[in-house]
């Protein structure tokens, strides 16, 4: 970054003394722009000695997929996006017939459970339900008032969502894959931690009379970032890092519009 | 030398008792060790691969009349339980048969098998008029009980009690239906104004009575029986509609004001017109067509038959001109009428809480309800409302994935939604399964359901 052509350094106009046409000694002021001495990189030294990096939302240890960071003023966009409260969407893959103590598959197993009487009509239903149960408490903590009629009309649209603090919501959930005892799952939600989406999936095992683990949590969306803005360890250099970041600006600046209106 | 061999012993004896566990050292289990444990581990079988879904009942809303059918809601029998007046959510009602029918009055509820045993149908809840048929009291076995606070089986006089099936049940005010395969129609409860289909008989006491009457005479099998609030409406395999009953709104549809006490063919907009559907619950009557038209007459105070006439009562079927599309199914309320088209959408009109906010309030045309207050969405385009009910001030809708909406007045917490009030648009109640179906009444509502896995 510091070895990049810089920014042209700031120009002063200045009043130097300079020998004056007439000759013999006398000395006259002429105004001059002059560039800076305190933006000479000799005297200023290397532009960016540290760059503050910021996170948005976490993304823990066992899980991967898209993870959005700020760099210098992008910080306060992230905190803008943070209270914009969109939704993440996350790829779930599960495994039938085992309980551990973390969800997980790496965890301490407690129980093994037969799985054969799973169908992909049976999951489905039970998504079924888990969207329903997710959709009433999204209009719950929305914390409007059910009685008026800006209520009613925000429902037909969908766009009741909790502006504030709530716990994690669930407000899409499908199976994308379903191979015994293996299965994927496509989640949209808000709110979330990874763990959480673990314990759904366990709990997903319980209602079917069965146990489940899950062994991929990998985030696909977050808000208007995607798989497909993201960079890849390969790609880990400034000028896709730059490029990326154009990219975004628009997206980006639309939203926050678009929501904090 | 004591001392050294008894030292020696102790250290022998403390040696042995750390050795009394495994004779391997302790530290972090190796992957190998993780990996035979698991696969050592028992498995557990919780539903085996035929493990059928199972049918439930759930029950909410006023219990104090014993509609609900627990006994402990109204009489507690435990010394920790309190009368419970509302229940607000879903409570399974345990039964021993397969529930296929079931169908809510005001105060009351029938529930029928489809079962060739003996006992077919089941009552429960306001027994004043014997609309759940005689219930021998037990202390007093020459009265009846008029309050039932259990499911009761209701003894049908049937001529092959092991044969016969019960179709179908539904509930007026006061008085009840009994729908067979082969042998009727069977009713009883209140007849002061014809309703039950044989002749008023004056001062007539129906408490404790142990009248029930059959009814045969129709131009075909009786395929669907719907009570008014005092009037019976039976719909027969030709697509013909008879009626009885009180018909000072002209509920019955027969041309006059007056009460007919005999099953009488209607005629009007209806009269050779192939009927696949009627609804009703309070005064308001609704039919439904095999090409999708609708018919309406009875009562029309509250704008329900608006679209056709300023009177407020109709006495003779009318066609109802909606452009709407095909109507599937159609059903009453007291005030409100809702209707549901073949394309999955749902139409209402009249006057209360229709469900599209606080703000409509009355309608004399149908307005549709957008399809995203049932869950439909982009990402799940496919759902849509499969079935209607209504209620006396409520309304009811089923998806075709299992999802129960309700709307309109919470009288007495009947919603379900686990909240005391009107609900002015469909929102989801919580029921562990999956609804079949739901019957309506004015106060309570019961839903069959089966189980998910």
């Amino acid at each position: 970054l510091n070895a990049a052509p810089e920014r042209a350094p700031r120009q002063r106009v200045r009043f130097l003394p300079s020998p004056a046409p007439g000759g013999g000694g006398a000395v006259e002021l002429v105004a001059a722009s002059v560039p800076v001495l305190a933006d000479h990189p000799l005297v200023r030294g290397p532009r960016f000695r540290k760059l503050k990096i910021g996170a948005g939302h976490r993304l823990d240890v066992k899980a991967s997929g898209v993870f959005v960071l700020g760099i210098g003023h992008g910080n306060k966009l992230l905190s803008d996006l943070y209270n914009c409260h969109l939704t993440k969407v996350y790829t779930v893959g599960g495994l039938f017939g085992k309980a551990t103590d973390d969800f997980s598959d790496t965890g301490n197993l407690i129980e093994k459970t037969t799985f054969d009487h799973i169908t992909r009509e049976k999951l489905e239903r039970i998504l079924a339900v888990i969207q329903g149960t997710n959709q009433k408490a999204l209009l719950m903590y929305s914390n409007i008032d059910m009685k008026t009629q800006e209520a009613y009309e925000l429902a037909v649209k969908g766009l009741i969502r909790p502006m504030g603090k709530s716990p994690p919501i669930i407000t899409a959930i499908r199976c994308l894959q379903f191979a015994l005892p293996e299965f994927q799952l496509e989640i949209h939600c808000l709110h979330e931690t990874q763990q959480y989406l673990r314990k759904v999936v366990h709990e997903i095992g319980l209602e079917l009379k069965s146990s489940a683990v899950c062994t991929q949590v990998r985030r696909t969306r977050d808000g208007v970032f995607t798989v497909d803005d993201a960079l890849p360890r390969t790609q880990w250099n400034l000028q896709s890092i730059q490029e990326a970041m154009r990219n975004c600006q628009l997206k980006v600046e639309t939203e926050l519009a678009k929501t904090l209106a | 030398q004591d001392g050294g061999a008894l030292r020696a012993a102790m250290a022998g004896l403390a040696r042995r008792l750390l050795c009394r566990g495994f004779c391997v050292s302790a530290g972090p289990p190796s992957t190998r060790q993780l990996r035979e444990a698991e696969e050592a581990a028992p498995v557990f079988q919780y539903a085996g691969k035929t493990a059928r879904r199972k049918d439930r009942v759930f029950v909410w809303g006023f219990s104090y009349s014993g509609a609900l059918g627990i006994p402990s809601f109204v009489k507690p029998d435990a010394g920790w339980k309190k009368p419970r007046r509302i229940q607000p959510t879903p409570y399974r009602l345990e039964t021993e048969d397969k529930i296929s029918s079931a169908a809510c009055g005001y105060g009351f509820t029938l529930l029928a098998s489809n079962t060739r045993d003996i006992t077919k149908v089941w009552g429960m809840g306001l027994n004043k008029d014997s609309q759940l048929g005689f219930q021998r009291s037990r202390r007093d076995q020459t009265k009846g009980y008029e309050y039932v606070l259990e499911p009761s089986p209701i003894p049908l006089p049937l001529e092959k009690p092991q044969q016969t099936r019960v179709l179908q049940v539904s509930c007026g005010r006061a008085h009840s239906l009994v729908l067979t395969d082969s042998e009727g129609v069977f009713t009883m409860g209140n007849n002061s104004y014809g309703q039950c289909g044989r002749k008023v008989v004056e001062d007539e006491i129906y408490s404790g009575s142990h009248v029930i009457h059959q009814l045969k005479e129709f131009d075909s099998k009786v395929v669907q029986v719907v009570c008014g609030q005092d009037h019976s409406l039976f719909r027969t395999k030709k697509g013909s509609v008879y009626a009885c009953g009180w018909g000072a709104d002209g509920q019955t549809g027969l041309g006059h004001y007056n009460i007919t006490s005999v099953p009488t063919k209607l005629h009007g907009d209806i009269a050779g017109v192939n009927i696949i559907q009627v609804s009703s619950y309070g005064d308001c009557c609704l039919a439904v067509s095999e090409e999708g038209d609708v018919f309406g007459w009875g009562n029309s105070e509250y704008l329900q038959l608006a679209s056709v006439t300023e009177t407020t009562q109709v006495n003779v079927p009318r066609h109802l001109p909606f452009k709407i599309g095909k109507v599937k199914e159609a059903a009453c309320g007291g005030t409100g009428n809702i209707v549901l088209t073949e394309e999955g959408n749902v139409f209402v009109w009249g006057y209360g809480i229709l469900g599209k906010g606080p703000n409509l309030t009355e309608t004399a045309e149908p307005e549709m309800i957008p399809p995203s207050l049932f869950g439909w969405s982009d990402f799940s385009p496919d759902t849509r409302v499969a079935r209607v009910r209504c209620g006396l001030s409520q309304f009811a809708a089923l998806t075709n994935r299992g999802e129960l909406f309700v709307w309109g007045k919470n009288l007495r917490g009947c919603l379900g939604t686990g909240r005391m009030e009107d609900q002015y648009f469909p929102w989801r109640v919580t029921v562990p399964g999956e609804v079949v179906d739901v019957a309506c009444g004015v106060d309570h509502m019961v839903s069959m359901v089966r189980s998910f896995t």
